[in-house]
């Protein structure tokens, strides 16, 4: 009965926690300037996320390691150096980006400009890290999360015509702008399918001692959770479309993403999308940090656990402290929170197989998940969409500066 | 056994299960007509700068040494004191035995003054 009750907190807190500042900008702008035609990114994304997920849990199940410390001791440092640099740049640029994300949020309901809120929402993500145990943090911001659910109802009562959702799901040529389709398409999945997503979470299965028995729980959050997660970005695209892109209006600022909530949720429209972008962002930033801590300690071989007291593992608690304070020194130089949040988004794609391919490699290996390997089937679909993605990311993103 | 790929960068456990650090070099010894013998583990970012560029692991020696920490430093751990290898590495020795936790402790006198740090 603890299992079942522990299942369902961790479906209903992935789905609270899934989306922020990457997956709201990025789906917002596709909503708005595509319509329904990049439902299909969003559904390859969650189908993405939701593998290595699984798979990740596994290992941690399984072999009590998690992606990164696996990595090291597989491949060697050298090798190693690689994805840990790429994901703790990857992991600083989107920790300034959801920090932005909160600000941009308080400045939307006190009118107070954003780069005021920036130095407190630093320091609130701080204080909820080192005050907070795993579970707090974990539970607690998911299901405050569960206000994301909002896009979901603005989408449903919005009656969205059926027969051109279910074309969005079909990959289309656009009749234009294709390279900015293209970005959009790489970020979405960017977004989505953020590396910190995976050690974090294999690190939240070491810290809740999961074992064998408990795959079936890892499974079933991975898909369930994840699956019902996407249907939440699903929802800010089609409430973006229906409300944004009829009218033409394009999403260049968070203000102006605030707009689609108006038609649904009338005058409490703007509070609500406010509530939605801070709870979320506020969430991702707290997990990012705690997994640029994860990723330092797991591989130099630190004592690490949001579970241990902070004394305990010294050096765990000043390296997520060290990248807290680095965001917030981007964040505080000035910067475009949105176009900071879409390059970020789309240099997750371009790093991925950096990530996912060694990940690969130890799903393989007896020697660290025994029996529960992965087949050759799920390893030949990811190792050739996270090649793909980031072929398609390194096409795009410079036409996307250069255009944009 | 496989020295680079049982033992190298592998997780090294102390003998109350509590992380000592990663296996950054490995020593050997070299014998007259015989095949080298692994004498020790070393544990430390000297070391393991010292892979990537030898300066990088002098440059780290010194860091270690200007912070007051180098003493002891890098940690070797007889491999007699091995007790079994693979995944992790465990070792009959306590953390507090060896130097690997200068740093660790260092830190821990400063976050014990922040409220909240347990």
């Amino acid at each position: 009965m603890k299992k079942i009750g522990n299942l369902l907190l961790g479906v209903v807190t992935s789905i609270g926690g899934f989306v922020e500042v990457g997956s709201i900008s990025t789906s917002a702008q596709a909503g708005a300037d595509f319509g329904f035609a990049l439902l299909w990114a969003l559904a390859v994304a969650g189908a993405l996320l939701a593998m290595l997920v699984e798979m990740s849990g596994r290992l941690a199940s399984v072999s009590k390691h998690t992606v990164a410390g696996a990595v090291r001791a597989r491949f060697g440092f050298h090798f190693h150096l690689v994805p840990l640099i790429a994901e703790l740049l990857t992991d600083t640029l989107l920790l300034t980006a959801e920090i932005g994300g909160v600000a941009i949020a308080l400045k939307l309901v006190s009118g107070v400009g954003f780069q005021w809120w920036l130095l407190p929402v630093a320091a609130a993500g701080w204080l909820i890290i080192w005050l907070g145990s795993f579970a707090v943090i974990e539970d607690g911001l998911g299901l405050l999360g569960l206000v994301t659910l909002s896009f979901v109802i603005a989408a449903w009562r919005l009656h969205p015509p059926a027969a051109a959702l279910a074309r969005g799901f079909l990959p289309t040529v656009p009749d234009h702008d294709l390279a900015r389709y293209g970005f959009l398409a790489v970020s979405m999945v960017g977004a989505t399918v953020s590396p910190y997503l995976l050690n974090f979470y294999a690190s939240g299965a070491v810290e809740e001692k999961w074992t064998e028995p408990d795959l079936w729980i890892n499974r079933t959050t991975a898909f369930v959770g994840m699956g019902f997660g996407t249907i939440v970005s699903m929802g800010v695209l089609v409430t973006s479309a229906v409300v944004l892109g009829s009218r033409h209006i394009q999403v260049d600022s968070y203000e102006q993403a605030a707009l689609m909530f108006v038609p649904v949720f009338g005058r409490w429209a703007v509070l609500l999308f406010a509530l939605a972008l801070g709870i979320g962002c506020l969430g991702a930033a707290v997990e990012i940090a705690l997994n640029a801590g994860y990723l330092l300690a797991q591989a130099f071989g630190w004592s690490w656990g949001a579970e241990k007291k902070r004394r305990e593992a010294a050096r765990f608690s000043s390296a997520f402290t060290l990248v807290l304070v680095l965001a917030l020194a981007i964040a505080l130089t000035g910067f475009d929170p949105l176009r900071l949040t879409l390059i970020s988004v789309a240099l997750t794609v371009v790093i991925m197989p950096f990530v996912v391919l060694p990940f690969l490699v130890l799903m393989n290996d007896e020697d660290l998940v025994k029996h529960h390997t992965s087949g050759p089937a799920g390893n030949a679909v990811l190792a050739a969409l996270t090649i793909l993605g980031a072929i398609l990311a390194l096409v795009v993103i410079p036409l996307e500066i250069v255009g944009g | 056994m496989d020295l680079v790929c049982d033992l190298l960068d592998s997780l090294v456990i102390d003998r109350n299960g509590r992380e000592m650090g990663r296996v950054d070099g490995i020593v050997l010894e070299l014998r007259d007509g015989m095949p080298p013998l692994v004498s020790a583990l070393e544990i430390g970012p000297s070391v393991l700068g010292s892979r990537l560029h030898p300066a990088l692991g002098r440059w780290i020696a010194g860091l270690e040494q200007a912070f007051g920490v180098a003493n002891g430093r890098p940690v070797r751990i007889p491999f007699r004191h091995v007790l079994s290898i693979g995944p992790d590495i465990k070792v009959d020795l306590a953390i507090g035995q060896t130097a690997v936790g200068n740093i660790e402790d260092r830190l821990r006198a400063w976050i014990e003054k922040i409220p909240g740090a347990g």
